[in-house]
């Protein structure tokens, strides 16, 4: 029988066309295809109109050498001269130098400003995060109003408050700040100066020694405590480790210092001076005192009398003595010690005009060394500044100063050319493999120590806080995430709430807070680029300075996003594998 | 008194009464339990005095006081703990702040700490501040910001902060206003009671809730050019368009309900629902920008106008607005599981794509200068790598590689690099011809921006739902569009509304950004207040107002996304 019916279960055409189209399969490939055509056409529909503009804007985004331009020539500009400045940088950089070493410059920058802002975040979010715990009610409660503050407003405003009021309002200036707390960390509107470790030659050698020590008192250590399992007789493990260290530090510091010194100042022979005691005679002689300590004891007995004239309280002739009339020596210093009866005075006016001259070219290690040592010695002294060494030269040689001090090898060569070389000795002195250098005001600045300048501190600081106050909430959580029992569980075994904390609460915390973490540092690391708004030069801000300067806004927009993706990249996956190591593995 | 009197006797000499403390076990937990407690509790307590005797000597009336009442609760809790009968103060006051000897000393110190700071704050704010518009004035009350505020500065410039140049344009502001208060006073009553659940005039209300952000937009910036009358014909054209949503919508109730899975209503009805909710809304919002745009409301120069706390609102309100479709659609892209490309494509293409890439790199980088350059020409030798990724990652799913790439380029780039590039590489990758201003550019990159995060975000709402509802709904016979739209999505939209609220959060702070590249943002405006000549310098007082506002907008939101949190149940079920 003929039938043009379908076999039953075959349904028609357009039913079958229906079920194809509706299919999920073909409809994913389907869609698949629309997605690379859209992309496709969307990124060619761009590079089209990027040609058409460039062309319109002249081929200068791509020019070779060779005047011709092409796509492979786009980098090239990179290796032309910067011809901007940049106010702080950790590497040598000059205007003269390529785009190349200015980039550099911002990138090294960046990754000071995260790498300190995710180590002092993970500091103060931990802290706060626990005080949200804390059994103190007041406690709690600035904890919580820090978070809630840094979190409900806006990083790029906190950053402005903190740079121009802050730094620039709040703070007092250079020459009117006081330490904090009694320390010589100065806060001031130019920054912050603070002690730092400075490292000279032989430093390698002697932090060779120190490691050496932390080697061997470990294994002697390790020695020790084998034994001690082995033999179930005590020793003090600690006392010996500490000690081999100290012995083997204490070497390390000879060795060091026994190397020859290569910083020296320069002095006219008519000064007499043969080594570092020698500047001690000089001032003997100046100012006719038995040595640097009589000189600081006449100087204290100075403030004392100093503070009983500005009570009024000494008279002499029958009329109140005034420091105007000091200074005009109408009253001599010695009428008015005899008259209160101290010992020998002096004024530090006096001090200064007698006080050692120096000439030294700026934040050279020679010059911090010297008045470091001047410094621990009590030595006056003023800075001539110098940029350069000619300049110091040229000021040594006009008698602007009577010491020069620079590296040995300098001062010969600079001695070499002054006119009268064989009037001026060349005198060695120590050089320490490290030292603390502590800032100490000068006139109007800072001598010595380590500076953050305000757009720096401003950024760190920000970060910081800002981070700081998320971090805290992920520690929060993460810790109230531990169950009640844990604690309970750990008060019955006996623990301390130190061990409690350490054994049991964070390793299970630690679960919860490592991935929210991971994207707060990923935060940071981005937001630092809002270092923009404080004019602080990070990579971003350098790269921003490039376009401008250069034109060259697709490399540069594909270098910077670029580098910042493979920085989000590699943060993530060093807190993944952080993340997988910690992971308590499940019997 | 006496008896109190007597009990502290009774206490100290240790006496056998019914009071007994004993002393070496309260030393032990307070403060010889080990050294470091010790070195602690001597150290804390020689800090204490210390801060206490200069307060005393800074502010005496009020350290006064607060000693007083310190040491006033700290004896009444210790009386009330020796009696073994506490109010509910002093067990408060045990629990929180006299809990140990360490925490007694530490409550002095901070509360007089708290004391100094507030104290300070309200002499600089308040007691000491001016708030005259005079300058003169303020030149006499204060010296560079730091002993008293001049809040004249925020209230000559208020406006200025709220609007920017808008204040000239106060009319378009007060209609904008009130079309949303008319909007706002029923909805306050129609949407609070469940009575009113899907009656027409509710349906009305959400309706035109979905065109204010449109109207809003044209009252603020205009449409049509100045001098223009009005155009009473836009009204008209519009109540055609609201007609044509109607009558798709009968046609599809009457007619299509219940047979989505039959042939002509299967392509039918998605395209009534096109008509109804997205075509008919368009013309209906063209036809009334004609009327809105005409008279009075004639098109503002954006650039120049916007700007202040308003453009800080409509920048963020509308990024999270637009982005949101985007946002859903990346977040199911990106979960996405089609069947993918066979391996035995994807690799023999990556070869024959690379190897046609690379047919004349040795010559071209015999010729690039820079080492980035010659490294930049070899870029094809990533594709198998890249081919390889995508088999192994995506399961050769195109739709799931591409919604994760921009997904995780967008949040692994600075939110600043992306508005760069919005001023500065956008007019180069759009056509020669087209000219789009700063504020829309700036606009698209935060909606670019905050899609991705919202996807993100969606993404988890997804990723809650039981695989049992999927399940169910393909057991139910419902397609993927259906499927989606009326199971998954409100399931999983309802549990992303906290995070939604917290993105949008982040975003209304984010907007600050965009001074950066220019335009006259609120932040913008509190910079150039020190330009003013009568405020020069001033820095602080516009800067704290701004502190404020953004802290009591997002502290708001937050605390309304709580409230939503609770009352939606999310993480209960």
């Amino acid at each position: 029988m003929a039938s043009t019916t379908p076999r039953s279960g075959q349904p028609n055409i357009l039913v079958r066309a229906a079920q194809l189209i509706f299919d999920t399969r073909f409809l994913g490939v389907i869609a698949q295809i629309a997605a690379v055509v859209l992309v496709v056409m969307f990124f060619s529909w761009v590079i089209r109109n990027t040609t058409a503009n460039l062309d319109k804007l002249g081929a200068a985004q791509f020019l070779c050498r060779d005047g011709t331009s092409s796509f492979r020539c786009a980098f090239d500009f990179l290796q032309s001269d910067a011809q901007f400045d940049i106010s702080e940088s950790s590497i040598d950089y000059a205007p003269s130098d390529s785009y190349w070493r200015a980039l550099a410059v911002g990138a090294v920058n960046s990754i000071i400003v995260i790498a300190w802002g995710i180590v002092l975040t993970t500091i103060l979010g931990t802290l706060v995060g626990i005080a949200q715990l804390s059994p103190n009610w007041l406690i709690r409660s600035i904890a919580r109003a820090y978070v809630d503050i840094f979190r409900n407003t806006p990083l790029v405003l906190q950053l402005v408050f903190i740079f121009f009021v802050f730094f620039a309002f709040f703070l007092p200036n250079v020459d009117e700040t006081a330490g904090v707390l009694g320390l010589p960390i100065y806060l001031t509107k130019r920054g912050v100066f603070y002690p730092s470790i400075v490292t000279l030659s032989s430093a390698a050698i002697f932090i060779a020694f120190v490691l050496l020590g932390l080697v061997q008192a470990q294994l002697l250590w390790n020695f020790l405590a084998r034994r001690e399992e082995q033999t179930g007789q005590g020793s003090n493990r600690l006392l010996w480790a500490l000690l081999s260290f100290a012995v083997v530090v204490v070497i390390g510091w000879s060795v060091a210092s026994s190397r020859p010194s290569t910083h020296g100042i320069m002095v006219p022979n008519s000064l007499r001076v043969n080594d570092f005691d020698g500047l001690e005679t000089v001032i003997r002689n100046r100012f006719s005192v038995n040595g640097i300590e009589d000189l600081q004891a006449r100087l204290d007995a100075w403030e004392e009398v100093r503070a009983a004239i500005e009570a009024g309280d000494l008279i002499v002739d029958g009329a109140p003595v005034t420091l105007a009339m000091v200074d005009d020596g109408s009253v001599t210093l010695d009428q008015i010690a005899r008259r209160l009866n101290t010992g020998p005075l002096i004024t530090p006016a006096l001090v200064a005009g007698g006080a050692l001259k120096i000439c030294a070219i700026r934040d050279t290690k020679a010059f911090l060394n010297f008045t470091a040592q001047l410094d621990r010695a009590g030595f006056p002294y003023t800075v001539n500044f110098n940029n350069r060494a000619s300049d110091a030269t040229a000021a040594y040689a006009d008698g602007e100063c009577e010491i020069y001090i620079a590296d040995l090898t300098r001062l010969a060569a600079e001695r070499d050319l002054l006119e009268s070389g064989g009037a001026h000795t060349i005198v060695e002195i120590d050089e320490p493999p490290l030292f603390l250098s502590i800032p100490r005001l000068q006139g109007f600045n800072f001598v010595g120590g380590a500076r953050l300048t305000s757009a720096f501190a401003a950024v760190l600081i920000g970060l910081v806080l800002n981070t700081g106050a998320n971090v805290a909430e992920i520690v929060r959580a993460g810790i109230q995430s531990v169950s009640k029992g844990q604690t309970e569980a750990a008060r019955a075994l006996g623990l301390s709430e130190n061990q409690r904390l350490r054994l049991v609460v964070l390793p299970q915390a630690l679960q919860v807070i490592i991935p929210p973490q991971t994207s707060q540092y990923l935060n940071l690391a981005k937001n630092s680029t809002l270092a923009l708004a404080v004019a602080y030069p990070d990579f971003w801000n350098v790269a921003n300075t490039t376009i401008n300067q250069s034109g060259r806004a697709i490399q540069l927009m594909l270098i910077v996003m670029g580098s910042y993706l493979a920085l989000s990249l590699i943060i993530s996956a060093f807190l993944n594998w952080y993340n997988a190591r910690i992971k308590i593995r499940e019997r | 008194m006496a008896a109190f009197v007597d009990n502290i006797r009774a206490v100290l000499n240790g006496e056998n009464s019914k009071y007994h403390v004993n002393w070496r076990y309260f030393l032990q937990d307070n403060i010889t339990g080990s050294a470091w407690q010790t070195l602690w509790i001597i150290a804390l307590a020689a800090f204490a005095v210390w801060f206490t005797a200069g307060q005393l000597r800074a502010l005496p009336i009020s350290t006064g006081l607060i000693l007083l009442v310190w040491l006033g609760t700290l004896l009444l809790m210790a009386r009330n703990e020796l009696v073994k009968k506490h109010s509910a103060l002093t067990l408060w006051l045990q629990n929180n702040l006299y809990s140990s000897v360490s925490n007694v000393l530490i409550t002095l110190v901070l509360g007089l700490g708290i004391i100094a700071a507030v104290w300070g704050f309200l002499n600089y704010a308040l007691f000491n501040a001016s708030f005259s518009l005079d300058p003169a004035v303020n030149a006499e009350v204060t010296n560079f910001g730091r002993e008293g505020a001049r809040w004249g500065a925020v209230r000559a410039n208020f406006a200025g902060l709220m609007l920017f140049r808008m204040q000239r344009e106060m009319w378009r502001i007060w209609s904008t206003l009130a079309m949303l208060v008319v909007l706002a006073i029923p909805s306050f009553f129609i949407y609070r009671n469940d009575r009113h659940k899907g009656t027409w005039y509710r349906q009305l209300l959400t309706l035109s809730w979905l065109f204010t952000p449109y109207m809003a937009f044209y009252f603020l910036r205009g449409f049509g050019p100045a001098g223009q009358p009005f155009r009473f014909a836009g009204i008209f054209y519009a109540l055609g368009a609201v007609a044509l949503g109607v009558a798709a919508g009968v046609v599809q109730r009457r007619y299509g309900e219940g047979r989505g899975e039959t042939m002509p209503w299967r392509l039918l009805n998605p395209l009534l629902t096109l008509v109804q909710y997205v075509l008919a809304p368009l013309l209906v919002v063209y036809a009334l920008s004609v009327f809105a745009g005409s008279g009075p409301f004639y098109r503002l120069q954006v650039d120049q106008m916007w700007g202040g706390f308003l453009l800080t609102l409509i920048i963020s309100l509308f990024s999270i607005v637009v982005s949101f479709p985007f946002g859903v659609l990346l977040a199911l892209g990106r979960r996405s599981q089609i069947q993918g490309v066979p391996w035995w494509v994807t690799y023999p293409a990556a070869a024959v794509i690379t190897f046609w890439l690379l047919r004349d790199a040795p010559a071209t980088a015999a010729e690039a200068r820079t080492l980035l350059g010659q490294a930049l020409v070899y870029w094809p030798v990533l594709i198998p790598l890249i081919a390889y990724l995508f088999q192994n990652t995506f399961k050769g799913n195109v739709v799931a590689a591409f919604c994760t790439l921009y997904i995780e380029v967008v949040r692994g780039v600075p939110l600043i690099t992306l508005l760069f590039m919005s001023i500065i590489l956008f007019p180069i990758f759009l056509p020669p011809n087209i000219e789009i201003i700063d504020t829309w550019r700036v606009m698209a990159a935060f909606t670019l921006f905050s899609a991705a995060y919202l996807a993100e975000n969606v993404r988890g709402g997804l990723q809650a739902i039981p695989r049992g509802q999927y399940e169910a709904a393909d057991s139910l016979g419902l397609g993927a569009f259906n499927k989606y739209r009326l199971i998954i999505l409100p399931q999983a939209l309802r549990i992303v509304i906290p995070a939604i609220v917290g993105q949008f959060i982040g975003l209304f702070k984010d907007t600050s950004l965009v001074f950066l590249v220019g335009l006259f943002d609120v932040l913008e405006f509190a910079n150039r207040i020190s330009t003013q000549p009568d405020w020069l310098t001033i820095r602080t007082e516009p800067y704290i107002f701004l502190l404020f506002i953004y802290f009591i907008g997002s502290a708001a939101m937050a605390t309304y996304s709580r409230y939503l949190e609770r009352r939606t149940g999310v993480g209960e079920r």
